[in-house]
């Protein structure tokens, strides 16, 4: 139902603008647009236990085969990579990974800690609702994919990601375009396969199944290892919600993590000026047509006898 | 050019005919009725051609470099900054600094305020030119610029904010240049056009007045998509898009101060006695319009930090920069157009142009990459993406001059209308 | 795997005795019962076969630690302990038989999804030897390191881009790292 109603909001903005007027579909819009995308109830997801990653890199490589990405220029077995920053920053996705194992080390724990990162597959994506070739899809099994076929470059997307993920060929300059995390869709996920990282991970550090279930095991992991975790899935709520989860023995923030995230899908913060097309649509014409005739009427009486008097 | 001019009588050319009767051709109007050896002299006689031959010299080639090898080759091609000063500037500056076109003809032809017709063109061919560079600028940033078509025909997101300003740009494009059709149509000679978009012209400025409101205000709300990531004191989710359209306003009039200002200066001889005398008084009424649209800016953006409450923000270092940005770029400039238009200082409304101008680009800048990303790190531009950048900027600024030389913006026709 | 179903009563030597935690009630197998190497080769791929000192790790670890309730004595966790303290000696003590080896593949999440299930969050055979083994390890100074137990194979230089796969220019840092 609620699918429904998001396609069909969607589609009827595309004939309100793209006609640019059309007042009687406009009426219609209210009552639907107030509804958020929950997510697809069988959309599979991924709890990612930072407890148990040993920062091996394996999923790095994985999802480097997986994918066919480039030839990396280190190994995945030389972890001096995790000392690499860029301005200060950590390592993140680009062109040639959509996915990277960060080192943080924590005075208070006399081992170090490490993060996984890639696409976090949100249940109503911002790079999505950004883009205005549609060129994003989000799956039923969960997944947001990306059509390279008709993405323009523009890279709002990239703007739009809370998370920092969607990378950009840029070295490219007839092959360029968005490269990003699929959740191994076209490969493994649409076959009931878990995704290539997941299963590289030795340390099961990347649990694999149905989002909704996940998160009952998520709470249950919490509740049954007292003082093991934090008490916070990250990714329950965060901007909407996100396939990708995470669960952390400390601070989310010390990880690298980003705990002021809003707990709304970025779309919501884009409706207020969304709202206001159709308004401007209708009521510009009136009441720009009506000041001319009253700014004019002193002239010559009526709006058509005044054209002549604007020659120039 | 000047000197050149007032060597030939004939010249500037403001009608058809010559002042033997018989027409003036194409290839003569082209060449503003010199031979082509006048032509080049007059062309190679001034400065401001050497410094942009220097820039081409250099910025062609980069150009291509970035056409052959892509974006990485120009630029630091930035993920965390996927949008550097291509947008930044060409973009979300460019677009306000065109709103003149709206705003005049709004002026002009629905609120009948007929003396400001002498500026009317020149407005709307500011707005035009504006626009169409800001499309050349995209052109330069998109990844596969061959796409551009993509979001009107081939794969629509209608319900992104991108869509409405894809869209509205390109038919705000239309509408600009059919607003100009009449100017291109008395210089061509082929009247039949001119007479019919007279005919629907406030349909058209109406189609002007809506197109505007979206896509100014839709810039401001691309950056509601990172609402985590431009400084709160930039954004507000309720009020960007009032922000980036209130601001255009004055913006829009500011820049039309400017270019009548450069044509008064330096293409007098372009200019009809009408222009030249009107534009100075009309210089004080835009003024005034500036002046009127930046107080209600300045009140909206304080509204906005009050909405959201981030006044703790402006004691940080970030609040001062803020402060700064206000203050030079709209608390000043405000205040010498009050001042300016109350005194009837045209020169001192002039001054206020230009910051007020300055301040809008500085402004949309600090959105677009300073206070983007403002607690991770500051990207700073490749000096090949500035170069291009400034290339484009002189192409634009050829086009324009290569405009104002042949129709009828500055001048009236005194052929056939 | 292992395999052993010889029962007797327990009669813990005395250095088993001081590592353990309680002594274990009920019958339990005896550790001199299982074999004393194992080589754990399923899933060798990436890494080859893992060469495990069963006897070994009897000496220094409680049955229980690796094979929970399934050789008789009460797991080591008190809270697997709230359903299995006293559980049978099972029939296999594999870890095979519990932890599947395509933990994540959907056939095996279906099973998942029966509201009676109380095992939601059973790694998987991978995840499962790592955890156990490498978790302990951790605790207790054993080998931590991947090529620790074992060695990568050809599969795992090409999927890992190193050693003869290794990227032209990193060729040299490689050697430092296991």
């Amino acid at each position: 139902m609620k699918v429904k109603a998001r396609i069909s909001r969607r589609s009827f903005l595309g004939s309100g603008l793209a006609g640019t007027v059309a007042a009687s579909v406009i009426g219609e819009r209210p009552a639907e647009a107030a509804q958020d995308f929950q997510g697809y109830p069988d959309a599979m997801g991924v709890i990612v236990d930072l407890t148990r990653c040993v920062g091996c890199r394996s999923c790095e490589a994985a999802c480097n085969k997986e994918q066919k990405l480039p030839q990396p220029a280190e190994p995945f077995n030389d972890y001096s990579v995790f000392d690499h920053t860029h301005h200060g920053q950590k390592r993140r996705t680009d062109e040639t990974r959509y996915t990277v194992v960060n080192k943080y080390e924590l005075p208070e724990i006399d081992h170090p800690l490490f993060r996984k990162i890639q696409c976090n597959h949100c249940n109503e994506p911002a790079c999505l609702t950004s883009c205005f070739v549609n060129a994003y899809t989000k799956t039923p099994e969960g997944a947001v994919i990306y059509n390279p076929k008709v993405c323009v470059g523009c890279r709002t997307c990239m703007v739009a990601c809370p998370f920092y993920i969607p990378a950009f060929r840029y070295s490219s300059a007839f092959h360029a375009r968005i490269m990003k995390c699929i959740f191994c869709y076209d490969t493994r996920l649409k076959y009931g396969k878990p995704p290539a990282c997941v299963e590289a991970c030795p340390q099961e550090a990347l649990t694999f199944g149905k989002r909704r279930e996940l998160l009952d095991l998520a709470h249950h992991r919490i509740r049954e290892n007292p003082g093991r975790y934090v008490d916070y899935v990250y990714g329950e709520h965060e901007v909407g919600g996100t396939s990708w989860m995470y669960l952390s023995g400390v601070d989310f923030d010390k990880v690298g993590m980003d705990m002021h995230l809003p707990k709304e899908p970025i779309l919501k913060f884009v409706k207020d000026f969304l709202a206001i097309v159709p308004m401007v649509l209708t009521i510009w014409p009136a009441l720009f047509a009506g000041i001319h005739l009253l700014a004019t009427r002193k002239d010559t009486g009526t709006a058509e006898g005044n054209d002549e008097n604007g020659e120039g | 050019m000047k000197h050149i001019i007032s060597d030939v009588p004939a010249i500037p050319i403001v009608s058809h005919e010559k002042p033997d009767g018989s027409r003036w051709t194409i290839r003569e109007k082209l060449l503003l009725g010199l031979s082509p050896s006048e032509y080049r002299a007059q062309f190679i006689r001034n400065p401001v051609n050497w410094l942009l031959i220097c820039i081409f010299a250099v910025g062609i080639p980069i150009i291509i470099q970035r056409y052959l090898f892509g974006l990485a080759s120009v630029t630091h091609a930035s993920n965390d900054y996927p949008w550097g000063l291509f947008l930044g500037f060409g973009l979300f500056g460019m677009v306000p600094l065109s709103a003149s076109g709206f705003m005049l003809g709004t002026t002009v032809e629905v609120f009948g305020r007929k003396d400001f017709h002498p500026i009317e063109r020149l407005a709307l061919l500011n707005g035009l030119l504006g626009y169409f560079f800001a499309v050349v600028y995209l052109e330069v940033d998109l990844g596969m610029p061959w796409r551009l078509p993509y979001p009107m025909f081939v794969s629509l997101g209608p319900a992104a904010v991108l869509f409405l300003v894809a869209w509205h740009v390109a038919t705000y494009l239309s509408v600009q240049i059919a607003e100009l059709v009449p100017a291109f149509c008395e210089w061509y000679g082929w009247l039949k056009g001119k007479r019919f978009i007279r005919s629907i012209i406030l349909g058209l400025t109406i189609a002007g007045i809506i197109l505007s409101t979206l896509h100014q205000g839709a810039l401001g709300a691309l950056f509601t998509y990172a609402p985590g990531k431009v400084h709160p004191l930039w954004y507000s989710d309720a009020f960007q898009w009032i922000h980036f359209f209130c601001s255009s306003i004055f913006a829009g009039l500011s820049m039309l101060i400017v270019a009548s200002t450069l044509c008064k200066y330096f293409m007098r001889w372009r200019c009809d006695e009408r222009f030249l005398d009107s534009v100075d008084r009309l210089t004080l009424g835009l003024g005034k319009g500036c002046a009127y649209a930046m107080i209600t800016y300045l009140v909206i953006k304080i509204v906005a930090v009050a909405h959201d409450n981030e006044y703790a923000y402006l004691l940080t270092g970030w609040g001062q920069y803020y402060l700064l940005e206000l203050g030079i770029g709209v608390v000043l400039p405000m205040f010498l157009f009050a001042y300016g238009v109350k005194h009837a200082r045209v020169g001192l409304v002039r001054f206020a142009a230009v910051i007020s101008a300055l301040g809008i680009i500085w402004n949309r800048i600090n959105t677009a990459l300073i206070a983007f990303n403002w607690d991770l790190y500051q990207e700073i531009p490749h000096w090949k993406e500035v170069w291009i950048t400034i290339t484009i900027y002189s192409l634009y600024f050829i086009t324009y001059r290569f405009i104002l030389y042949r129709l009828p913006i500055l001048y009236e026709w005194k052929g056939a209308k | 795997m292992q395999r052993g179903n010889h029962v007797t009563q327990a009669a813990l030597t005395a250095a088993l005795a001081a590592l353990l935690f309680l002594p274990a009630p009920g019958r339990a197998m005896d550790a001199t019962d299982a074999p004393e190497s194992i080589e754990i080769d399923s899933m060798s791929e990436l890494y080859g076969p893992v060469s495990f000192d069963h006897l070994m790790h009897t000496e220094i670890a409680q049955c229980a630690q690796c094979h929970h309730h399934t050789t008789g004595t009460g797991p080591a966790s008190p809270f697997c302990g709230r359903c299995h303290d006293g559980a049978e000696e099972a029939e296999s003590v594999a870890c095979t038989d519990c932890h599947p080896v395509r933990r994540f593949y959907a056939d095996y999440l279906m099973t998942l999804e029966d509201p009676e299930l109380y095992h939601i969050d059973k790694p998987g055979l991978k995840g499962a030897y790592h955890l156990n083994c490498r978790g302990c390890h951790a605790k207790v100074g054993g080998p931590t390191g991947c090529q620790d137990c074992h060695l990568m194979t050809e599969a795992g230089e090409k999927r890992f881009d190193t050693g003869q796969f290794a990227p032209a220019a990193a060729g040299e840092r490689v050697r430092a790292h296991h």
